[in-house]
């Protein structure tokens, strides 16, 4: 399967009478995108004000609740369209040619539960933190209806941000790409003929599927009601797995990063010289403890139906992952399948706990995206996007976090994509 | 999955109590912690009930939730190892978030208690929306 991405550099956004994307600026008319918003009629009856907002590298801004981060991309040629089985029609995507507005994302902010978490600053030490505060961002600020279920408003929420990705991403469907690249992986037959002496590797992406505020969705599915299947990689990198997650701000998977999964990227870099790249296995990560036995089983029993020699597995979350984590390293290094895994850490304050809540000798090679529990001390920002109202009760905050000055004294668990467990991060030893 | 009629509920989380008294058999501990449920469901364990949720569930940290529900086995069969360990793990994991000291308000309270129902319910095959009903009408 082959996908073209034509890439747009986007380097301003504007609000305007019209929407268009010229030379390389966005402008919005953010009554126009709010009209489209709100056709939708989960939108419309959970979603009591919405409005839009715009956030620039450098500028003294903190963006907070975060509930997710998107990149608008438009469907140019082949089957399928933008988040595909949520708002395109269910149709495999991955194939023919997506354009992107790169270097933008659409942000959506907001409360969900009362002690929403996720900050994006735009300037100072919280920036180094999270790659979103390198991106201009257009964000959209929900607020509930009054007495409006709590699922049901995240669902809304997550439609609403989707829909505003859709129609942005579509004013790049008649503007001529900047760069365009390709990427392909083959049948499992043609693979082995063009690469017969490269190592057969996998990707097995673990997707969060415990609950409300903890879910993903694959082509429309909540994965915690799917076996562990194939993907190509590219069918993620075009819009088929997105996220229903809005809890724990740091290591939570934004649809951004499935959109632009790095594991995927750096293999696709390495695909045909020192390996073959040969799929994506997506599993989930339950509550009830025998679908973890029966999901790392199938990714085990995958690894060896295809004959791989390695695979990377990303997990997503904290605690209850680890389990799945070990349980999925451990069965398919016992299937003689080398494995290495990406997680990030809670080690404590002083990082000297151990990091994982589960562990095995056979999880031997492990690449870190950093100690969520560390502390940091982020300064007021002039202006705020949504509200400070959860700083105090956010996972890594605590009573008092927020002094009066507007600074925030927490753990890195509150910066959206913080410590990413894709990799997809700005923390590093060196 | 096992029978509905082996599970056995440890919570202190009331709407668990409210929603799905009756379906379930359920030992409610209004002031047990959050750590005193997690070793209720270890020391039980290690007699020999089977473990059904994993006693991490939910991304909500362990001193950020007062809430916790773990489903286990009625009755007693044979110690399994790889259970008492995922329990005894579970416990080091939550003994290394410092604890805090705030109060939370009556809406947060109930926002941690529905997302720790609600992960429950997934992982039982429960009708979380419909158990809310219900407990509206029983009002």
């Amino acid at each position: 399967m082959k996908l073209e991405l034509g890439f747009i550099q986007i380097k301003d956004i504007q609000f305007s009478k019209e929407c268009k994307v010229e030379n390389g600026t966005l402008y919005v008319n953010a009554d126009e995108v709010k009209d489209f918003v709100f056709k939708d009629d989960d939108v419309k009856a959970c979603v009591k004000a919405a409005h839009f907002d715009i956030a620039k590298p450098g500028e003294s801004v903190r963006i907070t609740p975060v509930k997710d981060v998107i990149e608008p991309r438009v469907k140019v040629e082949g089957p399928g369209g933008e988040f595909p089985g949520v708002i395109a029609k269910v149709d495999t995507v991955g194939s023919g040619k997506t354009h992107v507005l790169r270097g933008m994302a659409v942000v959506t902010a907001g409360k969900i539960v009362g002690f929403q978490e996720g900050v994006i600053d735009m300037s100072g030490p919280g920036a180094d933190y999270t790659p979103f505060s390198k991106l201009l961002n257009l964000v959209l600020v929900c607020e509930p209806v009054e007495g409006v279920h709590q699922h049901e408003y995240e669902h809304a929420v997550r439609i609403a941000g989707l829909r505003a990705a859709t129609f942005v991403g579509e004013l790049g469907r008649a503007v001529t790409p900047d760069d365009t690249q390709e990427f392909e992986t083959y049948g499992i037959k043609e693979g082995i003929e063009k690469f017969p002496d490269l190592p057969r590797v996998a990707y097995v992406h673990m997707l969060q599927s415990q609950g409300l505020l903890h879910d993903t969705y694959v082509y429309g599915v909540d994965a915690k009601r799917s076996l562990t299947t194939i993907i190509y990689p590219t069918e993620t990198m075009d819009g088929a797995i997105l996220s229903g997650n809005c809890v724990s701000a740091c290591d939570k998977n934004t649809t951004y990063h499935h959109q632009n999964n790095p594991v995927v990227a750096d293999l696709f870099a390495q695909h045909g010289k020192t390996l073959n790249y040969v799929c994506n296995i997506i599993t989930n990560e339950n509550v009830y403890l025998a679908d973890k036995m029966r999901s790392s089983d199938w990714s085990a029993k995958l690894c060896r139906l295809l004959d791989l020699d390695g695979v990377i597995v990303s997990q997503e979350g904290f605690g209850n992952p680890d389990t799945d984590l070990i349980m999925n390293t451990k069965k398919i290094e016992q299937m003689g399948v080398k494995t290495t895994i990406i997680t990030d850490e809670y080690a404590g304050q002083d990082g000297k706990s151990q990091s994982l809540a589960d562990a095995d000798p056979l999880a031997d090679a492990v690449v870190t995206g950093g100690n969520a529990n560390e502390v940091i001390i982020l300064p007021a920002m002039d202006k705020v996007i949504g509200t400070l109202d959860y700083v105090d009760k956010i996972a890594g905050g605590h009573a008092g976090s927020l002094r009066p000055d507007g600074t925030i004294e927490a753990e890195l668990q509150v910066i959206t994509g913080a410590t990413n467990e894709m990799g997809f991060n700005c923390l590093s030893a060196r | 999955m096992a029978s509905d009629r082996q599970y056995l509920i440890l919570t202190n989380n009331p709407l668990v109590k409210t929603c799905m008294d009756g379906r379930y058999a359920i030992r409610f501990f209004a002031d047990l912690s959050l750590r005193d449920i997690l070793v209720k469901a270890r020391d039980m364990v290690y007699e020999g009930h089977e473990l059904y949720t994993h006693p991490l569930a939910g991304s909500v940290k362990p001193n950020e939730t007062p809430y916790k529900s773990v489903v286990v086995s009625r009755t007693a069969g044979q110690m399994q190892a790889d259970q008492a360990e995922i329990m005894a793990n579970s416990i080091v994991a939550c003994d290394k978030f410092a604890p805090r000291h705030r109060e939370l308000s009556q809406k947060v309270r109930e926002d941690f208690q529905l997302i720790d129902y609600t992960l429950l319910s997934g992982a039982l095959g429960f009708d979380a929306a419909a158990g809310l009903s219900n407990a509206c009408n029983k009002k």
